[in-house]
């Protein structure tokens, strides 16, 4: 049984010209220990995917149906009360997007952390400051910053702390929202050294979210690909990065430049994403695909494991 | 031997820091940021020089004082034989035509309230490039097929609102072509966009390079890119170029300790990649009083005393390939 599973989820948000199908029946499941890529443009749904399993939508978003099975307890079923005591920050955490602006400016960045603890557990104040200034060293800051306010830290710093913060109650499943965009090459790498680090160190289970394929390449062992609010491929790293299978994959690596190796010619995918108002019919790549048959604009394809782990929701993968 | 169509020579800009008024009271002294501290470089005709680094090394200043966007402090650029930083404002109107640029965003750098005619025909009014409307709307019509908006018709209209940022970024660059430079300054044109409408904007601005030998002074943050489009490169730190010179080498055999740092730091998209991973510490100081002799010292592992007093110039390791490093044994052997 893996760790999370998603079983045909749809999240969409009400908006004046309808709803927005953010997420459309997806289905994905990570296992334990497992580093999870996904991935996509934005306006995909990758964050409203996170967003739904944490619980954490916008008012006007709402899950519209499917389940969430978090260690097989179907979390969309449980009263908020008890998923917030139980579940979101005690066994599932998230490193939001934009770190930057995430932390409150005007507490010190200590006490932020311990608040998370002592929301969750019986302790004393001292003891949660002490676990915060910990939390802080395993993540490479400066255990004396506690007492800094946000800031005084640089952006590397504050992306630490929220790392830290995702920590506080020992989580076994992390979601890592876009954790490096926004900072610099090397800060990048650095605090992609440090979730790397974490991971083998307390043995977690993350799904990393980001539009950057290398990143996902470096850190991750499986990938998902997601379209237009659509799972369309999902595989280990070495299946989508080597062997992709969906014509959308196909374009998103071959449009990623690399340092190394020869110089390649960079390809390119026409048009842009859908609109989520109205997604085009059949499979919601059809106007982009190079590869659209008649079938593409009529029926949607069905995600099928095409070799064992990796699947694939396209018409030319299926019957092999 | 060709002549640079774009030559910049020791180019300063500093801006001055206000402290608060309690600050003004303790120190007379002025503090400034340097963001641009004494940078050479050449673009020669058809030719695209990148310019890369962190955010805050003062490579989108660069840009900006070069085309005179921002007044420079000091120094000198010469643009196809003549210095354009000293001429007074009429003579430098028809240079202006000539060198245009790109922003980065493409969200922010169109005007909500004008259409698309009117963005593209802004600069041929001011330029005087057409003699009739029906002209006019020639030349804004082929600008936008060259930059794949087509047919036209359907975008001429359009406010920047009613398009995707990839169609944008393509107004941006019609705005730009449309008064036939010879060099654009295009300043992170990428960064903005979903991977997937990326690589068609990076395609068309080296078709327009091809075809019309535009010269591009490329500047970017991520080093994938700037290896897929640049001929030369310098890497910028701290408001000076620490290494400069032909694009493949300095991406094989990078020698200063910085390019190096930036060169394993950058992700590849490629699981079964070796991955070297020499990681320097800390994050890029602030400009305001950077650290003295090479500002790099403080983060630099091979740093020694030389290299917090002075100041190290670019010297010529090979043939086009310039660095400015005291430690540059260290780099031989890799």
């Amino acid at each position: 049984m893996p760790l999370l599973h998603i079983d045909h989820l749809k999240t969409y948000y009400k908006t004046l010209r309808g709803d927005v199908k953010a997420v459309d029946g997806v289905t994905l499941d990570v296992e334990k220990g497992e580093a999870l890529g996904l991935a996509g443009e934005s306006g995909c749904g990758k964050t409203t995917l996170a967003l739904s399993v944490i619980r954490l939508l916008p008012d006007n978003g709402r899950i519209v149906g499917g389940s969430v099975f978090f260690d097989s307890t179907d979390i969309t079923k449980l009263d908020s009360e008890t998923y917030r005591k139980e579940y979101r920050w005690k066994r599932m955490s998230m490193v939001f997007q934009g770190a930057m602006n995430a932390l409150t400016p005007v507490y010190r960045v200590g006490d932020q952390i311990a608040e998370a603890i002592l929301c969750h557990e019986e302790v004393e104040e001292d003891e949660a400051r002490g676990r915060a200034r910990e939390l802080l060293g395993l993540v490479g800051v400066d255990p004396e910053r506690a007492s800094s306010y946000p800031h005084e830290l640089s952006g590397g710093m504050r992306q630490r702390v929220m790392i830290a913060m995702a920590l506080a109650n020992n989580p076994e499943f992390i979601i890592a929202d876009e954790p490096i965009t926004a900072l610099d090459v090397i800060v990048q790498a650095q605090v992609l050294h440090v979730i790397n680090d974490l991971r083998r160190k307390l043995g977690l289970t993350m799904m990393l979210i980001t539009h950057d394929l290398s990143v996902i390449a470096e850190t991750c062992d499986g990938a998902a690909i997601m379209y237009a609010g659509k799972l369309v491929e999902r595989g280990t790293v070495i299946d989508i990065f080597k062997r992709p299978l969906h014509p959308y994959t196909q374009g998103l690596v071959g449009s990623f430049p690399s340092i190394r190796g020869a110089r390649k010619e960079m390809e390119s995918i026409p048009g842009s994403p859908p609109n989520l108002l109205q997604p085009p019919p059949g499979c919601r790549f059809h106007p982009r695909c190079p590869h659209a048959m008649d079938i593409c604009s009529r029926e949607e394809p069905p995600l099928v494991e095409v070799e064992p782990g990796h699947l694939a929701a396209c018409w030319l993968c299926e019957g092999g | 031997m060709m002549e640079p169509l774009l030559e910049v020579r020791n180019l300063r800009k500093y801006f001055p820091v206000r402290g608060g008024f309690f600050r003004s009271l303790l120190s007379r002294r002025q503090m400034w940021v340097k963001a641009v501290d004494d940078v050479s470089f050449h673009v020669m005709p058809g030719e695209i020089f990148g310019l890369a680094g962190e955010s805050g090394c003062g490579k989108t200043t660069t840009g900006k004082t070069i085309l005179k966007l921002i007044e420079p402090t000091a120094g000198e650029v010469i643009f196809d034989g003549t210095e354009i930083f000293n001429l007074p404002p009429q003579e430098l109107k028809p240079f202006r035509r000539r060198m245009q640029i790109i922003y980065q965003d493409p969200y922010e750098s169109l005007n909500p309230r004008m259409n698309v005619f009117d963005i593209i025909s802004e600069g041929i009014d001011i330029h005087e490039l057409a003699g009739s409307t029906s002209e006019k709307e020639e030349l804004v019509a082929s600008a936008l097929e060259m930059v794949e908006l087509t047919p036209p018709e359907e975008f001429i209209f359009r406010y920047p609102h009613e398009l995707s940022g990839g169609q944008r970024q393509r107004v941006c660059i019609a705005r730009a072509l449309v008064l036939n430079p010879e060099f654009i300054v295009a300043d992170e044109p990428v960064s903005m966009l979903d991977v997937s409408i990326r690589a068609s904007i990076l395609k068309l601005m080296l078709k327009w390079k091809e075809e019309s030998e535009i010269s591009y002074l490329f500047i970017t943050h991520d080093l994938a890119v700037a290896r897929h489009m640049c001929d030369r490169i310098g890497i910028m730190y701290l408001g000076k170029i620490v290494e400069m010179g032909d694009i493949d080498r300095i991406i094989e055999t990078p020698r200063h300790p910085y390019t190096q740092a930036l060169m394993a730091a950058v992700p590849v998209p490629d699981p079964t990649a070796e991955r070297t991973k020499v990681m320097i510490t800390g994050e890029v100081p602030t400009p305001i009083e950077p650290p003295s002799g090479c500002r790099f010292h403080p983060r630099c592992p091979y740093a020694k005393e030389i290299c917090k007093r002075e100041t190290p110039g670019l010297v010529e390791v090979e043939r086009d390939h310039v660095v400015a490093c005291h430690q540059l044994e260290h780099s031989i052997h890799l």
